[in-house]
C-alpha cells in the first residue's frame, strides 16, 4: 500500500511538472517573439548574467591568449618558410647575376669576333695548369671545332696565346705571360718593332727595340702580324716601364697584358680560313 | 532545506560555467553538457522525484541562460532524463564503477532524442539526422567521461548531510 501511495505521488509530480512546462512551451509558441521570461526568470537573470558576463570575460581573455599562441606557432612556421624562400631566392639571384656576368662577357667577345675578320669560335677555360704559374690553360674546343695547332687565342681585350695541344674535344693554350711565349709586335704610336715574351701573369716583356726608340710608359703594343701566327693590330699590353742601360745597344720595356689572364673564362680561338 | 540549497547551488555553478565557457568549445560539433550526469545521479541516489525537481530546475535554467529558444525546451527533456533516472533507482546496482558513465550515455541520447521532438514541435530548426546522431553521440560520450566526477560529487553532498542529521 505504502509503495503504492508513493507510486502514485511520483507520477503527480511528474506530470504535474511536465503539465507545467507543456503550458511553458505553449505559451511562448503562441507569443511573437516566441520567448517570455516573465517575473521569476527576470530575476534569476538579473542576478546570474552578471556573473555570467564576468565568466565569458574570463573565457575571452583566456582564448585571446590562446589564439596568441597560436598565431606565434603559426607565424614561426611561416617566417621559417618565408627565410628558405629567401634563401632559395637569393642562391637564383646570384646564379642569375653570374649568368648576366658571363652574358655581358660574350657580347664583349661577340662584338670583338665581329671586328676580327676571320672565323673563330668561342670556347670556355676548363683548366689551368696551377703549378707553372697560369703558363698555359686548357679549353673546351678540340678538332672537332676545327682548332687547329699555334690557332690563336683571344679576349675583348688582347691577345690570351696560341694553341699548342689539340685533342678531339679540347686544346691547350700557351698563354703571353709563359716564358716560352713570343709574339711579334709593333708599338702603335711610333710603329717599332718588337719581341714581347713571357715573364709571369702581370708582366710582359717587349724586346729588341732600337735603342733610339722612342717609346713612352702608356703605349699601346699590338701584334705585328710577322711570325705567321697573330693576325695584325691585336692589343697585347700596354707599356709600364722602359728599360735603358748604359751600354746596350737595345732597349727593353715591361708591358702590361691587355687581357686579364688570371681571370679568363671565355676565350675566342681564331680559325683558318 | 541546506541540502536543497547545496543542490542549488551546484546546478547553478555548472549552468553558469557551461553557458559561459563550455559553449565556447565544441568537439565534433558537440558541446559537454555537466547537467545531465548531475541529473541523472541525482535520479539513481535519490529517485525519480528528486530527479525530476533537479531535471525540470536545470533544465529551464539552461533555456534561461541560454538566450536562445523558448523557455521548456531544456526543460521538458531533462525532467524526462531525471524521472526517468530515478526509476531504476532500485533495480540497478549502484556500486558498479560503471554505472555513472552507461547512465549517463543512455541519459544524454534520451535527453537529445526528446530536445530534438520538442524543438520540431515547437517549430525550431533543427540540423540533418545525420549531424544529430553524430552530436548526440559525441555529447553522450563527452558527458560520460565526466559523470563519475559528478556522481562523486552527489555522494558527498548526500554524504555531508546525513552525518549532519
Amino acid at each position: 500500500m505504502g509503495e503504492l501511495i508513493a507510486v502514485r505521488r511520483r507520477l503527480a509530480l511528474f506530470f504535474g511538472l511536465f503539465v507545467f512546462v507543456i503550458a511553458l512551451l505553449t505559451t511562448q509558441a503562441r507569443s511573437p517573439d516566441r520567448r517570455q521570461v516573465g517575473a521569476i526568470g527576470t530575476t534569476v537573470l538579473t542576478v546570474l548574467v552578471p556573473v555570467q558576463t564576468g565568466m565569458a570575460r574570463v573565457a575571452d581573455g583566456v582564448q585571446r591568449m590562446w589564439n596568441l599562441y597560436t598565431e606565434i606557432g603559426r607565424l614561426r612556421v611561416e617566417n621559417a618558410k618565408l627565410r628558405e624562400a629567401l634563401d632559395g631566392m637569393g642562391r637564383r639571384n646570384a646564379a642569375l647575376q653570374e649568368q648576366a656576368l658571363a652574358g655581358e662577357r660574350l657580347e664583349r667577345l661577340l662584338g670583338f669576333r665581329g671586328q676580327v675578320g676571320s672565323r673563330s669560335i668561342a670556347a670556355n677555360v676548363i683548366g689551368r695548369d696551377v703549378g707553372k704559374w697560369f703558363g698555359t690553360v686548357q679549353v673546351d674546343r678540340g678538332t672537332r671545332d676545327g682548332v687547329r695547332r699555334n690557332a690563336p687565342v683571344v679576349t675583348s681585350d688582347g691577345v690570351v696565346g696560341r694553341v699548342i695541344e689539340v685533342t678531339p674535344t679540347t686544346a691547350r693554350v700557351l698563354l703571353v705571360a709563359d716564358s716560352r711565349s713570343a709574339v711579334g709586335v709593333v708599338v702603335q704610336r711610333i710603329r717599332d718593332l718588337g719581341v714581347v715574351e713571357g715573364r709571369n701573369e702581370r708582366v710582359l716583356h717587349l724586346k729588341y727595340l732600337s735603342r733610339t726608340s722612342d717609346v713612352q710608359p702608356g703605349d699601346v703594343v699590338v701584334t705585328s702580324g710577322q711570325g705567321g701566327v697573330f693576325p695584325k693590330g691585336l692589343a697585347v699590353g700596354r707599356i709600364t716601364r722602359v728599360v735603358r742601360e748604359e751600354g746596350e745597344l737595345l732597349l727593353e720595356a715591361e708591358v702590361e697584358p691587355a687581357a686579364a689572364l688570371d681571370r679568363l673564362e671565355e676565350v675566342l680561338i681564331l680559325l683558318p680560313l | 532545506m541546506s541540502r536543497v540549497l547545496a543542490y542549488t547551488g551546484v546546478v547553478v555553478i555548472l549552468a553558469l560555467v557551461q553557458a559561459a565557457w563550455l559553449a565556447r568549445v565544441q568537439v565534433w560539433g558537440a558541446i559537454l553538457d555537466p547537467l545531465v550526469p548531475l541529473i541523472v545521479g541525482v535520479g539513481i541516489l535519490r529517485g525519480a522525484e528528486s530527479g525530476a525537481v533537479v531535471g525540470v530546475a536545470a533544465g529551464l535554467l539552461q533555456d534561461l541562460l541560454s538566450g536562445g529558444g523558448p523557455l521548456g525546451v531544456n526543460g521538458l527533456s531533462k525532467l524526462v532524463v531525471g524521472f526517468a533516472s530515478g526509476m531504476f533507482e532500485r533495480s540497478i546496482y549502484i556500486e558498479n564503477p560503471l554505472l555513472p558513465a552507461i547512465a549517463t550515455f543512455i541519459g544524454t541520447l534520451l535527453g537529445g532524442v526528446l530536445l530534438v521532438i520538442v524543438a520540431l514541435l515547437v517549430g525550431l530548426g533543427v540540423p540533418p539526422w545525420p549531424a544529430i546522431v553524430a552530436r548526440l553521440i559525441m555529447q553522450a560520450v563527452l558527458n560520460s567521461a565526466i559523470a563519475p566526477v559528478l556522481f562523486r560529487t552527489i555522494r558527498v553532498i548526500e554524504t555531508h548531510f546525513q552525518r549532519e542529521h
